[in-house]
């Protein structure tokens, strides 16, 4: 299993003493916490992607790639790519390149985003959110194991003889998850190609996350990518320790109480319940983390959110520590011990390669005629509702 | 005998409130009528006011917490709904308007709804037809044609009191007769749309709804 973590990389007031950083300060905040991810051992940085401010990160590939040159093992992944407002040949392009130069240890995690003024800037319309989303998707999955690519759309002008470069480092793209909160459109999705599922969990309550992953599994075995318990999933998670519980409480209420997701709402007490935003003591998180898997089931991806609402990043060094050395080497020992037999890992470069290599193996290429085993063909034939 | 669930939403700020009095009034009437038709009604009250907090937790967080959720369903789910609100500045109370901000696109489309409202003089009657109708309208809630205000005086002058209890009257019989025409709803099911897959075949061709 994967623990790592993920920012939003937005620039907040410290509320309690008033102090912003700058824009410089939290692109060097966002860095050396990756930096310090990989030292305390956990295994995915990932960034946001965000065009208006008071968010920092509208370049992942620049900031990916130097984080790239200055680590040995970490995946370096997104929270999340705007599959929508980019174009699907700049995605393209630009993650393969950073594969190349991160020697494979990329992945990405697909997102709409949902600030409406965003999407013109963009030359788009957040009214066609989930329309660009399938489309842009469908053509970047198709430049990334196509060498050339005819493809005409209803929201990019059209490819003609079009080869994005680089080619995907081996032959491999780098593996994408749909992130989604409440789009049922967006599990279908990820079912539909095999892809992973990341759900960010922090926002909503347990039930809703669980239903979404359900749905997710279960249309990840109807395409045929395999049983429902092996689909690939991942979940958010949001936690504030310190050795005394009441201490987290509280040194972290006044962030909670002035954050601008949820300030000036619920308290901390009631967010807590009713969400997996957990405050307390290592052991806490340790516990809340493991009844995760009671409601999605085996999971692969755990990343956990630290850097936010204004927190001083002195303080957040200190929660990726603990995270690091005290809470995910016990993570990972139970999680290993509560898995079920035959849920794989996440797929990772070397592991897309081998099983590349397995299948070229395994079935070698006769014809270059269309292929009849095309899910959608096959879905077509076989669902009432697909065909109506 | 068949039966129907009424759910009715008070927006009322005291408690006692003369809203919720004039929501009971109301329940009475429409049980009452529902039962001249053999129907028996199953009956969920509920106060704004109890839900206050979660209300705007909801509009803050984007998501109800279980208390405001087991609400929302009640309303969804019902087969009749009565809805009563205090006039204040002319419109509906804030507090009844939020209630109805965070129920789901097309949560009460077709729901029988009878509308009452109270304020403290006949002045204010009109923000019935000119305020809750139309927020209905938008709902696309069938709203039945006979919505009851409720100012001071109808409730001390006795000659007034009796108008509005005939005015009640007439309102639980339209609301009974319009529950009666629809067949009863089965349980709540979750209303989140994750039961019902658009495949992907279709997302690919363009249908994204």
């Amino acid at each position: 299993m994967q623990f790592g973590i993920f920012s939003v990389g937005d620039v907040t007031p410290d509320p309690v003493t008033g102090r912003t950083p700058s824009e410089h300060e939290r692109i060097e905040s966002m860095v050396q916490l990756a930096l310090l991810a990989e030292q305390v051992g956990l295994d995915v940085f990932a960034t946001g992607e965000h065009h208006n401010p008071p968010f920092v990160p509208s370049s992942p590939t620049t900031m990916l790639g130097f984080i790239a040159a200055r680590t040995e093992r970490i995946i370096l992944s997104t929270a999340t790519t705007l599959i929508t407002t980019n174009d699907p040949v700049k995605i393209a392009e630009d993650y393969a390149m950073l594969q190349h130069l991160a020697g494979g240890r990329v992945d990405l995690m697909l997102g709409r985003g949902n600030t409406g003024p965003v999407y013109p800037w963009f030359g788009q319309d957040i009214r066609n959110g989930i329309q660009l989303t399938i489309e842009h998707y469908d053509l970047l999955h198709r430049l990334w194991r196509e060498d050339v690519v005819d493809w005409q759309g209803r929201f990019r002008t059209p490819l003609t003889g079009f080869t994005a470069t680089p080619r995907p480092l081996d032959g491999v793209p780098p593996f994408v998850w749909h992130g989604s909160i409440s789009s049922p459109q967006i599990p279908e999705q990820a079912a539909f190609y095999g892809d992973g599922f990341f759900h960010n969990n922090i926002f909503w309550p347990r039930s809703h996350t669980q239903r979404m992953v359900e749905l997710y599994r279960r249309r990840f075995e109807h395409y045929g990518h395999g049983p429902a318990d092996q689909a690939i999933v991942g979940l958010g998670g949001q936690v504030f320790m310190r050795a005394d519980s009441q201490a987290a409480v509280r040194e972290f209420r006044p962030y909670f109480d002035h954050a601008p997701v949820y300030g000036g709402g619920p308290s901390l007490e009631d967010y807590a319940e009713q969400t997996p935003l957990t405050v307390g003591s290592p052991q806490q998180v340790i516990d809340r983390t493991l009844t995760f898997r009671e409601y999605v089931g085996d999971y692969q991806r755990q990343l956990f959110l630290v850097d936010h609402a204004g927190l001083p990043q002195r303080v957040v060094l200190e929660q990726l520590e603990m995270l690091g050395t005290l809470v995910v080497p016990v993570l990972r020992e139970e999680f290993a011990k509560l898995r079920k037999p035959g849920v794989p890992d996440a797929p990772t470069h070397v592991s897309l390669v081998a099983a590349a290599a397995a299948s070229a193996a395994a079935e070698p290429r006769v014809t270059d005629a269309p292929s009849t085993s095309d899910p959608r063909i096959t879905d077509a034939a076989t669902d009432p509702a697909a065909a109506a | 005998m068949s039966e129907r669930r009424l759910a009715v939403i008070s927006a009322g700020l005291s408690q006692p409130s003369s809203t919720r009095l004039l929501a009971d009034r109301l329940t009475a009437a429409a049980v009452a009528a529902l039962g001249e038709r053999g129907i028996s009604a199953s009956v969920t009250v509920m106060e704004a006011r109890d839900h206050a907090r979660d209300l705007v937790d909801h509009l803050l967080t984007g998501f109800p917490g279980p208390r405001l959720s087991a609400a929302i369903d009640t309303m969804t789910h019902a087969d009749g709904l009565i809805a009563v609100s205090p006039i204040f500045n002319g419109s509906y109370s804030g507090l009844f308007k939020t209630f109805v901000d965070v129920l789901e696109v097309g949560a009460l489309r077709g729901t029988p709804v009878l509308l009452g409202a109270t304020g403290g003089s006949a002045r204010h009657s009109l923000a019935l037809d000119h305020a809750l109708r139309p927020l209905f309208a938008y709902l696309h809630a069938a709203v039945v044609s006979t919505g009851v205000f409720a100012a001071t005086d109808d409730w001390g002058d006795p000659q007034e009191a009796s108008r509005l209890a005939r005015r009640i009257d007439r309102a639980g019989q339209e609301l009974a007769e319009a529950m009666a025409l629809r067949p009863a709803r089965g349980g709540p099911e979750p209303a989140d749309g994750l039961d019902e897959v658009v495949p992907f075949s279709r997302l690919l061709a363009g249908d994204a709804d």
